[in-house]
């Protein structure tokens, strides 16, 4: 306990916090400018000075810890002089811009020079000047105005980890730059303008088209482009959204965001957004109205039932829609259509990498809070790019290096370069991460004692390392060192906890049975919380809300007949026992067994591999329904076509994956229907009874009936969400059989999704194939193809590159930028070239971003035989300089 | 830091031995700038990128580093770098009447690299030869007691 | 005044070999590190304690203290760090010692190392000393073939930044940083160098622990003052006969180091002004050239022992100039890190500058008393202060000079006798 005294207030501590924290408890407010709470302590700006009592100097309140019997004081004359001083420091080469600056409104120099008294102009020598950068697409940077808190570098270095931008000089001509000193060459996260405390640094987006008071609302709501779910605030004005921010303490993301998410908005006022219903007429695409489309759809879809059963028809459902509207979307497909081929990109590897988790350690094995990772000892990220994928994420693992936490890399995690411990890269390929993760865990169990917690499991393991490959086969057949190998599991010898990042790529492999295990094996042994990657901001609301073609709302397996007809009771409709067909499957029978499908916000057509024949058989549907915001490939191809609103235009929920429920809140009015309703509306004349008022209604029909969301309310969902578990039961997968009496487990041989853990055997090393390898690129700034159609996004990587390392590039005679076509026997696309060093000897990197040069017209597929996901394939593959 | 296929032949492979002499790389990062200046002449971006990639480190940050202090050169210089020092000691020595002979006979301002390219000329803060005032370095040559004619007479040396 | 003289640190440089290590051996170097290394560590620290040594880099910090801090922090390895970044304009000493006699500083630190169980050990050697490290590097290579040096010792070179003589900005600069003071706590004897209990001690510092460990801490308080004992190294520049380095014992008066050692004001002309311990200090006007040069006394006669470097001014120097000249070492270099001195140092020179231009305006001192003021007591770390108390020491002994400046130009005046 510390007492001290504020300005003569009597102040208790129980820590002993700086006197600035302390002063903020007791709601005395000194001003700051570089002090930020999210960064290091600096002390540089000096605008904090208070005056101690027994100390001759006034002390920076931001940096000098509060001792018993301190006596403070914060407003003194005295102070006050030392303000103002500082204040005209700053000033004297201020440019004094403000009826042009962006941040006047919001600035913190504008606001304390009005606080403390504007100084009379006594310096009369020429203002430091800088020109103003506006080379770069997004960010401006006006150096004059720069008041050198450091805050944008402190946050680039110590926060993103990215450290793209330092001061360059010393004295009064240091100066914030960039590498190349004009543009930047950075993630483009944009958290450097949120610190900013004046407008050195700001967007360019919507630069000089409003002042920040004329902003009509800011709206607290999650961001749409990941599985993070980023609290953001979308700032509006005139129905348009003027500029995202986020700010220290909102949501998982304490204030942090990526360029995604930050840059990435202006798809929502694109003028190519769908507006009207269409149906397909005489081969064209013809405006029609709300109650034509509906009627038209449902009249069709009712028909495709009759003549060929509920099995004819099949729905798929995309990962930026919300639970609301995938619970409507299932509900009528399954009680209103009567079928259960429904499915979701889940299936492309989120959906069974859990499952098979979850029939391991048990339901939400997977949901575990990614404020966790820093405080992990040791973090291993397998195969997938977190900084790409899940950027903000990614930060919390370079916040676990920077703590000095082991960070191992299996695969190639380039976002990691300057901050893992051991890389564990070699050869590309499949089967390559699953080798490493098999060879380090061989040699942690020779040095690791199992702590007898688990004795099924650890038997399970104890049979299974007899299998495993010794460090010196993995050298042989992956090309990491075995030394490498043994010395990064001494390293982990002493780990108590860590935590386990895994990607789509373990799960979009046939060996992802053996490769889940594996990492369960992992996670088990170094006590890991485990978390897969999810690359839409709603894929864990496509698994909860019974998106897929043998689970019901709230995970429950559909041929469990107990869970059937609790939800046939509620839906008041019969539902098929049997299980339906997957995504791929749906495809690959369009046109034969089944007749029409219900694409809910996703692109098919364009987002799936092997896409010439995924094409084909859309085109052979009977009848085919979209709902989208954009005319996707696969609109273009539907019979009716439904405009969707988008995410910043309607109410709903999404769930990230950390099993975080969190509100989505309409900041625009835009025109259309929401997407809840099309589905309400066109389940009614399916005759599903739509009682359904808004989304809370919507939401109280889910806790009504999902075992899991039992006893919420949308209206209890409050700002920071709902986590997991949430207040219903957790199924409970148990070795028993399942009985009516334990309604909520089910044994894993008679129902666990992938069988028990027994019949995981090593299948023995997967062998490097030579030659250049087909990777799937994820780029850092683009999403799907709904990131093209932000501008400031094109800005930043405005076309399809294919991304290989120099070597290869030169050995193919290929250089930076030059055309190539890349061929493989599935099609061939042409892009641009793009060498970067660092990149894997034997990989050639291509993304499925950009129409027309789409990495899946080059990937084919095969489907792993239990969980049908589709694994990617690339024959023959061809590059050469066009 | 353990990372495989680190080159070890290039640009600045003495940074390998230069490594081994700090528990990290950062901390070998103003040895390697000094390097890089004596191999590059001058810290061109293409140096500092090279540095960059040798210790692992990020492009701004070696930037950023290299700039603060005044001895590393971020633009190019001439053949032989004149350092002169015009700080109170040396200036009341006469200093300054220095930089006007050196300005008028090569053509050198500070800051500035003779037309020629022969010398560029840095003022300096103290150089620790105050007693032997006005001073320069040359290079890594101190020069000291300098009047108009010795100033010349030492210059003449350097080609 | 002073009791016994002896001359320890450049007693041997007129030997042109004296960087050599077999003549440091035969004067009897390499002695004391021998007695230091069998004695226990504790004694060996308890003995410098005792002796009452202050570092020489400018503060006075007792030495003593200092490594008692880092001996007690329980983190290994621990690091000894020699600051031979000396940068403070008029200051040369260290240079001499590094060049003349490195092995007093090598076997300096290696007693340090000793008695702290230092690991590692580092010089750093400012830029603008390219000879020096030259033979230094010749020095260390032959301690550590003859097996003087038990650790690493290596030397890091700076490349042209005051500050860094300023020990936190020191450590991050060794650590491949910019170099900016940090913020203190914690300090550098429990988290210095790569986050490591580190010593940080001057060249002269380090040259001053082989007497005292020779001869034990008695001997040692007998040189000076008893309150800040030893022998101090005073370089002597500007208007004087003899510029040099002069070794005489702490307390020594600044008249007997301008007038007997230094050979008195060049030409015979009268003493205008001396600064007694590098520019950072306050300028002092003749009269007060009575004062006895430690760590105690100097603050008594309003200014500061610093790194005991004395710049003469003879009459006829112009101090607005000299004024502005100081400032603008400050302004160059400042580190850019706190407000006011960034902001202010350039300020402060400005004004200066259009005195000393003849631009001078009525309120101009006024003005440079009140923008030094604002500055002072008010930065991150004593470079702007010391900035500050320069002009406003300027102003302070002269005034009437800095009036006459402001009505009459002045730039043809010759600088200088």
């Amino acid at each position: 306990m510390v007492t001290l005294s504020i300005n003569g207030r009597k102040v208790e501590l129980e820590a002993p916090v700086t006197i600035l924290e302390a002063a903020r408890k007791n709601g005395i407010d000194i001003p700051t400018l570089c002090h930020h709470p999210a960064l290091e302590l600096w002390g540089g700006c000096r605008m904090c000075l208070v005056e101690v009592e027994k100390m001759p100097r006034l002390q920076t309140a931001c940096t000098v810890r509060v001792a018993d019997g301190m006596a403070v004081h914060t407003e003194t004359p005295r102070v006050v002089a030392a303000r103002k001083a500082i204040l005209e420091f700053f000033l004297i080469n201020h440019p004094l811009e403000c009826p042009t600056c962006d941040k006047a409104g919001l600035c913190a120099l504008q606001d304390l020079t009005v606080k403390y008294g504007a100084v009379a102009g006594r310096f009369e020598e020429g203002k430091r000047v800088f020109p103003e950068v506006v080379d770069d697409p997004v960010i401006v940077r006006n150096m004059k105005r720069c008041i050198m808190c450091t805050r944008c570098v402190r946050m680039c270095d110590g926060v993103q980890g990215a450290s793209a931008i330092g001061v360059i000089d010393r004295g009064a001509g240091s100066h914030i730059e960039p590498f190349s000193g004009g543009r930047y060459n950075c993630e483009y996260c944009g958290n450097c303008l949120t610190v900013c405390p004046v407008g050195a640094v700001m967007s360019k987006l919507h630069r000089y088209t409003y002042r920040p008071w004329q902003m009509e609302k800011t709206v607290k709501t999650i961001c749409s482009f990941c599985g993070v779910g980023c609290t953001l605030r979308l700032e509006v004005r005139d129905e348009s959204i003027k500029r995202v921010s986020a700010e220290y303490g909102d949501g998982v993301n304490n204030g942090l965001l990526c360029g995604r998410g930050r840059f990435g908005y202006e798809y929502a006022d694109s003028p190519e957004r769908l507006k009207t219903p269409l149906i397909k007429r005489d081969g064209r695409l013809e405006r029609a109205t709300w109650d034509e489309a509906l009627g038209y759809a449902a009249e069709r879809l009712l028909e495709i039932k009759k003549s060929g059963g509920g099995a004819a028809i099949g729905g798929i459902a995309g990962g930026r829609t919300t639970n609301e509207e995938i619970y409507l979307f299932q509900k009528f497909l399954r009680a209103g259509l009567g079928t259960n081929n429904i499915d979701s990109i889940a299936r492309l590897g989120l959906l069974p990498a859990q499952k098979i988790l979850e029939g391991v350690f048990g339901q939400g094995a997977a949901a575990n809070l990614i404020s966790g990772i820093p405080h992990s000892e040791a973090v291993l990220v397998v195969a997938s790019d977190p900084t790409k994928l899940n950027p903000v994420m990614g930060l919390e693992v370079r916040a676990a290096a920077r703590a000095g936490r082991k960070v191992i890399t299996i695969g190639h995690v380039d976002g990691l370069k300057r901050h893992r411990t051991h890389r564990l890269e070699a050869k590309t390929g499949p089967g390559q991460e699953t080798l490493i993760m098999a060879g380090l865990l061989g040699e942690l169990l020779k040095v690791k004692p199992l702590t007898g917690e688990n004795p099924g499991l650890e038997d399970a393991i104890r049979q299974w390392e007899k299998t495993l490959p010794g460090p010196d086969e993995v050298e042989k057949a992956a090309g990491v060192a075995a030394s490498l190998i043994s010395a990064t599991a001494a390293d982990l010898k002493e780990v108590s906890t860590s935590s386990i990042i895994a990607g789509r790529e373990l799960a979009s492999s046939m060996d992802m049975r053996t490769n889940m295990l594996l990492l369960a094996a992992l996670g088990y042994i170094l006590n890991s919380r485990i978390f897969l990657i999810s690359e839409h901001p709603n894929e864990q609301g496509l698994i909860e809300m019974g998106c897929s073609p043998d689970m019901l709302p709230g995970e429950r397996p559909l041929e469990v007949s107990t869970f059937r007809e609790k939800y046939e009771q509620a839906w008041g409709a019969g539902i098929n026992p049997e299980a339906g067909l997957t995504l791929m499957e749906m495809i690959e029978q369009a046109g034969a067994s089944i007749k029409a499908l219900y694409v809910l916000g996703e692109d098919p057509a364009f987002n799936l591999p092997a896409r010439g024949r995924v094409k084909e058989a859309l085109g052979r549907l009977d009848f085919l329904v979209v709902q989208d915001i954009f005319m996707t490939e696969t609109a273009a191809m539907a019979d009716v076509v439904f405009p969707a609103l988008c995410w910043s235009e309607k109410d709903g929920t999404y769930t990230n994956l950390e099993k975080r429920i969190q509100k989505l809140k309409k900041a625009l009015v835009k025109e259309g229907i929401e997407d809840w309703r099309i589905l309400a509306e066109i389940g009614k004349r399916a005759g599903l009874p739509a009682r359904y008022r808004n989304v809370s209604d919507i939401f109280r029909e889910i806790a009504q009936v999902s075992p899991i969301h039992a006893g919420l309310s949308f209206e209890s969902i409050e700002e920071g969400g709902l986590l997991w578990p949430y207040k219903g039961k957790p199924l409970v997968y148990s070795a028993t059989p399942y009985s009516a009496a334990q309604s909520s487990s089910v044994s894993t041989a008679a129902g666990g999704l992938y069988g028990p853990w027994a019949e995981a055997a090593w299948s023995g090393a997967p062998q490097a194939q030579n030659g250049l390898k087909l990777v799937l690129d994820k780029p850092l700034l683009h999403s799907d193809t709904l990131s093209t159609h932000s501008g400031a996004l094109m800005d930043l990587m405005g076309g399809p590159e294919a991304r290989l390392c120099p070597e290869t590039g030169s050995k193919l005679g290929i250089a930076d930028g030059d055309a190539v076509k890349v061929s493989t026997e599935q099609g061939h696309i042409s892009l641009k070239a793009r060498l970067e060093s660092g990149l894997p000897e034997d990989a050639l990197f291509i993304s499925n971003n950009f129409r027309g040069a789409g990495a899946f017209e080059l990937f084919g597929y095969q489907l792993e035989p239990e969980s049908k996901t589709p694994v990617l394939t690339a024959q023959n593959l061809k590059v050469e300089r066009l | 830091m353990s990372e495989p296929g680190m080159v070890v032949e290039g640009p600045l492979a003495g940074l390998e031995e230069i490594k081994k002499q700090y528990p990290t790389e950062r901390a070998a990062l103003m040895p390697a700038l000094h390097a890089a200046q004596r191999e590059f002449g001058w810290l061109s971006h293409e140096a500092l990128a090279a540095v960059a990639s040798r210790l692992n480190l990020p492009e701004a940050t070696v930037r950023s580093t290299a700039s603060f202090y005044s001895m590393f050169q971020g633009k190019s210089t001439g053949r032989h770098a004149v350092r002169i020092c015009t700080n109170v000691a040396c200036m009341v020595l006469g200093a300054e009447g220095l930089l006007a002979v050196l300005n008028g006979l090569y053509g050198l301002a500070p800051g500035q690299t003779s037309p020629d390219g022969r010398f560029s000329l840095e003022v300096m803060e103290c150089i620790g030869a105050c007693d032997k005032g006005p001073s320069m370095l040359v290079n890594e040559d101190l020069h000291t007691d300098l009047s108009a004619e010795k100033i010349i007479e030492v210059l003449e040396t350097y080609e | 005044m002073t009791g016994v003289k002896v001359k320890y640190l450049l007693g041997n440089i007129d030997n042109p070999n004296s960087a050599d290590i077999e003549e440091y051996e035969k004067a009897g170097g390499y002695q004391a590190l021998g007695k230091a290394l069998s004695m226990e560590s504790a004694m060996v620290i308890e003995e410098v304690k005792k002796s009452g040594l202050r570092g020489r880099g400018g503060a006075g910090f007792p030495t003593g203290m200092k490594w008692m801090f880092a001996d007690r922090d329980p983190k290994f390895p621990k690091y000894i760090v020699c600051n031979a970044d000396e940068g403070e304009p008029g200051t040369f000493k260290d240079r001499i010692i590094l060049e003349k006699n490195p092995h007093v500083l090598i076997e300096g630190m290696a007693i340090a190392a000793h008695a702290l169980k230092a690991e590692h050990g580092y010089i750093y050697l400012r830029g603008e000393y390219p000879a020096a490290k030259k033979v230094l590097e010749t020095a260390i290579n032959q301690a550590q073939r003859r097996g003087c040096l038990k650790f690493p010792l290596h030397i890091h070179q700076g490349a042209g930044a005051y500050i860094c003589g300023e020990e936190t900005a020191l450590i991050d600069s060794l650590g491949g940083k910019r170099g900016q003071p940090r913020l203190k706590p914690p300090f550098p004897v429990s988290e210095g160098l790569f986050g490591k209990p580190t010593v940080v001690n001057n060249v002269e510092t380090f040259a001053n622990l082989p007497f005292i460990i020779k001869n034990g801490a008695e001997e040692y308080l007998k040189i000076g003052n008893p309150e800040c004992p030893g022998n101090k190294l005073f370089p002597v520049s500007g208007h004087v006969e003899r510029p040099g380095v002069f070794e005489l014992p702490m307390g020594t008066t600044l008249r007997e180091i301008i007038y007997e050692h230094a050979g008195g004001v060049k030409g015979g002309l009268a003493l205008k002004a001396v600064i007694p311990g590098g520019i950072s200090t306050p300028v002092l006007p003749p009269d007060k050239i009575d004062c006895p040069m430690d760590f105690v006394s100097v603050p008594k006669w309003g200014s500061m022992l610093g790194s005991g470097a004395v710049i003469v001014f003879a009459e006829g120097t112009c101090l607005v100039k000299v004024a502005w000249r100081s400032l603008k070492f400050f302004e160059r270099e400042s580190c850019g890190k706190c407000t006011p001195c960034r902001e202010g140092t350039g300020w402060l020179r400005a004004i200066l500058e259009r005195i000393e231009n003849g631009q001078g305006r009525e309120g101009d001192i006024g003005l440079l008393e009140d923008v030094a003021g604002n500055i002072a007591g008010n930065t991150f770390c004593p470079l702007g202060d010391g900035a500050a108390s320069v002009a406003l020491n300027f102003i302070r002994h002269f005034r009437s000079e800095f009036e006459g400046h402001i009505k009459t130009d002045c730039r043809k005046m010759a600088v200088g006798p």
